[in-house]
């Protein structure tokens, strides 16, 4: 995913796709800035694609123990609601902090064993029928 | 047949109770076993990185030890480049580590030597420009975000050549050069945490049914099947408690497959 071609592939790729695609990746950006400045190292990556209102996607994901992550999720649909948060292989929500501010949403977690994680996202809400979205994460 | 309508809509329910919205409050545990099969997404890959940084707080790795100089030869097979382009990839971000700004540039030249020997180039060339200069300007977090992007770049292109098992392949280069490294720092100075970061099944388990899932004229390359029967190797060692001796043993496979992908290129 990054694999946002992936998903262009299949459609028609029109100029205004690209617009929302980036806008996406730029909202996800825009949430995790203030990490930024408090040191932790964002990956020039991102994962994403388009869901309708209450459809989740699930992105398995390494972590290790020792090392503090925050995810960020962002959309650039106007009244849109997102959110994302974290499980470990168990099932088990294992995140130490989120939010929810409309478009933009975090869950930061602070692994407490290597492992494989699954990060659920979600549009809960949406004037559009589908809704953008893009992930981003820093560790430090 | 019987339709058992009462079982029906109590699984139903117990089925909706379990994906239902999460909204401001998360669901405290989901059972993963029901997850869609639609609704999973791929593996994400971490950079090395991300274990590297882990082992800084445990440590003070001697990095430049660990670095090595890998013979780029960009007349191979693309499946060979492709596992030599992450190679070099996860070689940068040891370089990284070790502060030295002459190697990482020269990363960055082989990076697109290798992006060019399979029709990428043009996608890294602003990326391995910026490996350069952020190395001269010693950038260690910028040139660490420059290759990671690399990656990414390559990845995609390849996706969008309808090339995605070279892709897959470009990031399994990557995590066995990581893994090399991170299995001899580790065997120098073994502690459990250290070798907690080993504990990788659920990644090892994906790069194995990527190569059992490629098409047969892949998975009959001579160095494909090499690194298959590796990580089958592998895996009965990482799926139980991680010993000093099966650091080792990881370290040693991991480092012949390294070796082989940097002679057969």
């Amino acid at each position: 995913m990054r694999r946002f071609f992936l998903l262009l592939g299949f459609c028609v790729v029109l100029p205004s796709a690209y617009a929302t695609v980036d806008d996406a990746i730029s909202r996800a950006l825009e949430a995790i800035d203030s990490y930024v400045k408090e040191g932790y190292i964002v990956r020039d990556d991102q994962w994403g694609g388009d869901l309708g209102v209450e459809e989740r996607k699930v992105v398995p994901h390494m972590l290790f123990k020792g090392n503090d992550y925050w995810f960020c999720i962002g959309t650039d649909v106007d009244n849109a609601r997102v959110t994302i948060h974290v499980y470990d292989s168990k099932g088990k929500l294992i995140e130490n902090d989120s939010w929810q501010k409309g478009r933009f949403a975090a869950a930061r977690v602070q692994a407490s064993a290597t492992g494989m994680y699954y990060i659920i996202v979600e549009v809960t809400s949406s004037p559009k029928e589908r809704t953008s979205w893009a992930i981003v994460y820093g560790f430090k | 047949m019987k339709i058992n309508l009462p079982w029906i809509i109590f699984s139903a329910t117990i089925l909706s109770i379990s994906f239902s919205a999460f909204g401001d409050s998360p669901l405290p545990r989901i059972d993963l076993s029901k997850l869609p099969a639609m609704q999973l997404d791929d593996v994400v890959v971490p950079l090395p990185s991300e274990v590297f940084n882990v082992l800084d707080k445990l440590g003070t790795p001697n990095w430049k030890d660990e670095l090595r100089t890998p013979g780029i030869n960009n007349h191979g097979a693309r499946v060979q480049i492709a596992l030599l382009l992450g190679s070099v990839v996860a070689e940068g971000f040891v370089a990284v580590e070790a502060s030295d700004k002459e190697r990482v540039k020269q990363i960055g030249r082989d990076v697109l030597e290798l992006s060019r020997a399979i029709g990428v180039e043009k996608t890294v060339l602003s990326r391995t420009n910026l490996i350069v200069t952020k190395a001269n300007s010693h950038d260690w977090v910028g040139i660490q975000s420059e290759l990671d992007g690399a990656l990414a770049d390559v990845k995609n292109a390849m996706m969008e050549l309808k090339d995605a098992q070279l892709a897959h392949l470009v990031s399994l280069g990557g995590w066995l050069r990581g893994t090399e490294v991170v299995t001899s720092v580790v065997h120098k100075n073994y502690s459990p945490d250290r070798a907690d970061l080993l504990n990788q099944s659920g990644l090892l388990k994906y790069f194995q049914e990527r190569l059992a899932t490629m098409p047969p004229r892949l998975r009959g390359n001579q160095l494909v099947n090499k690194i298959q029967k590796g990580l089958d190797e592998i895996s009965p060692l990482i799926h139980q408690k991680i010993t000093p001796a099966s650091v080792e043993r990881i370290n040693e496979v991991t480092g012949q497959l390294v070796k082989a992908i940097n002679s057969s290129a």
